[in-house]
């Protein structure tokens, strides 16, 4: 499975599937145990792709996974 | 009789053909007068409690996560937990329904603290999706399929294929077996479309033919044969061009094999379609292809016969259930591009044969696979364990 997938399970995992429970990059790096720059290369290209999303909330930037990201994800285990 | 469905997906949480048949199902369970309650994971911008033609839709919040996928899913399987327990204490539930291995957990904890009789539809095994178990999840899946069939009082399997898989892995006493096909709404297929106008969105000239793949993107569907088939079904075909509908994992490497043969410029990748734009493509189709490698059941196949499209099927599981070689369709080998080749390029060279598969598979449909026999067959196994 090519990393950026599995890391996009992860961050379906964590929770972070809507932009109320989005996630800042330091947050993603605790929660999955990956360092930030890893991070961040893997969400630009999940963002490319429309199946990550980011915003600004509060003047920080923060990522959840999309609808689309989300059958993705799920895709792997049904 | 009050019955408490859980499954994972449930529309428009759709992931593969689970959410669909949940639908169905409940949807003719509840005209046989069934109270039908479905409590399922939430999706973004659903309400969490619906009522979907009579079916009642409780939609559980997961308030903690884990990055781990087997942890989650027991997290989650608490808070479907919690949530049955909420709705029995108003509702007072006659029986379990639990669909695969995924919400087993809070299937096997209901049915215990309940004391309510358990039925599981198992739609797969884990030893076929992942064609063996080569790691540890994959060993940790298949020993909660095993339990799941375990504590159930009663196993629902959608083919022949799956009853021998499920009692030579499993050991899973025939008597409590039960094969109950899937089914879908032929009348999803009845209104009229503009083929021409929904194969011209798809870059289909006049006088090329459309040959179509729905499904998810992941090994066992087998892609990567219909795409390594595209250079010899042109030779003999060379308008065809190729649909791919569905995502998953795959994709990426999909995308490069079919860019490797030459031929990327006639073969399309959609992504994800809304089930609308899924229905009108089916029908628009000269051939659908089902070259899946394990197959439990094959609800595309079926979509495909009720659209009117000839169907083109590997000769695997459930597909050679509903599909008859040379009368509702063409069964080629599977993982075998050369075949897979052979059979659309029998369709799509000969139209008076095409019509015979279409005409055979439509009456095949509307006579064996209604959601009202599966209802009907479902009513007689809930009726049986509660008996005990």
């Amino acid at each position: 499975m090519p990393d950026d997938i599995r890391f996009l399970c992860s961050l379906h995992n964590v929770g972070a599937t809507s932009s109320e429970k989005s996630l800042t990059i330091e947050e993603i790096s605790t929660w999955i145990v990956m360092e930030p720059d890893k991070v961040t290369e893997n969400l630009d290209k999940l963002i490319k792709n429309d199946y990550v999303h980011m915003s600004f909330i509060e003047g920080a930037r923060k990522y959840h996974v999309t609808i689309d990201g989300i059958r993705k994800v799920l895709s792997m285990y049904s | 009789m009050k019955v408490c469905m859980l499954t994972w997906e449930f529309p428009p949480r759709i992931v593969g053909g689970i959410a669909r048949h949940c639908l169905g199902l409940a949807k003719a369970l509840v005209k046989q007068d069934h109270e039908v309650h479905v409590v399922t994971l939430d999706f973004p911008g659903v309400a969490m409690f619906e009522d979907v033609e009579g079916v009642k839709v409780h939609r559980v919040s997961i308030n903690l996560g884990h990055p781990n996928f087997l942890t989650w899913t027991f997290i989650f399987n608490h808070f479907m937990e919690k949530k049955i327990a909420e709705l029995d204490r108003n509702i007072g539930f006659d029986i379990i329904h639990v669909h695969d291995w995924l919400t087993a957990s809070a299937g096997v904890a209901s049915k215990h603290y309940l004391s309510r009789p358990l039925v599981s539809t198992v739609h797969s095994t884990e030893l076929g999706r992942a064609q063996g178990l080569n790691n540890p999840d994959s060993y940790l899946i298949d020993g909660l399929e095993w339990w799941i069939t375990y504590e159930a009082n009663k196993v629902i399997l959608c083919s022949n294929s799956m009853r021998g898989e499920l009692e030579n892995h499993f050991r899973v006493p025939l008597e409590k077996i039960a094969v109950i096909p899937n089914a879908i709404d032929p009348s999803e297929y009845a209104r009229d479309v503009d083929q021409q106008a929904v194969r011209r969105r798809y870059g289909i000239g006049h006088h090329e033919e459309m040959v179509v793949f729905v499904g998810r993107l992941v090994p066992q569907k087998g892609v990567e044969y219909l795409i390594r088939a595209v250079p010899l079904i042109l030779e003999r075909n060379n308008g065809a061009k190729f649909i791919i509908a569905g995502d998953g994992w795959s994709r990426s490497h999909l995308e490069n094999v079919a860019m490797s043969t030459g031929y990327g410029d006639r073969i399309r990748f959609l992504g994800f379609i809304s089930d609308r734009e899924l229905a009108e493509l089916t029908m628009s189709g000269n051939a659908l292809v089902v070259p899946s490698i394990y197959e439990p059941f094959g609800i595309v196949a079926l979509e495909g016969m009720a659209a009117g499209t000839p169907v083109v099927a590997a000769n695997v599981g459930g597909l050679a259930d509903i599909v008859e070689h040379d009368r509702t369709g063409v069964l080629v080998y599977p993982q075998d591009p050369e075949s897979i080749a052979w059979g659309v390029n029998k369709v799509l060279t000969d139209p008076g044969y095409s019509q015979w598969l279409i005409r055979n598979a439509k009456k095949k449909v509307e006579d064996v696979y209604s959601w009202q026999a599966v209802a009907s067959r479902t009513s007689e196994v809930y009726e049986e364990v509660c008996k005990g």
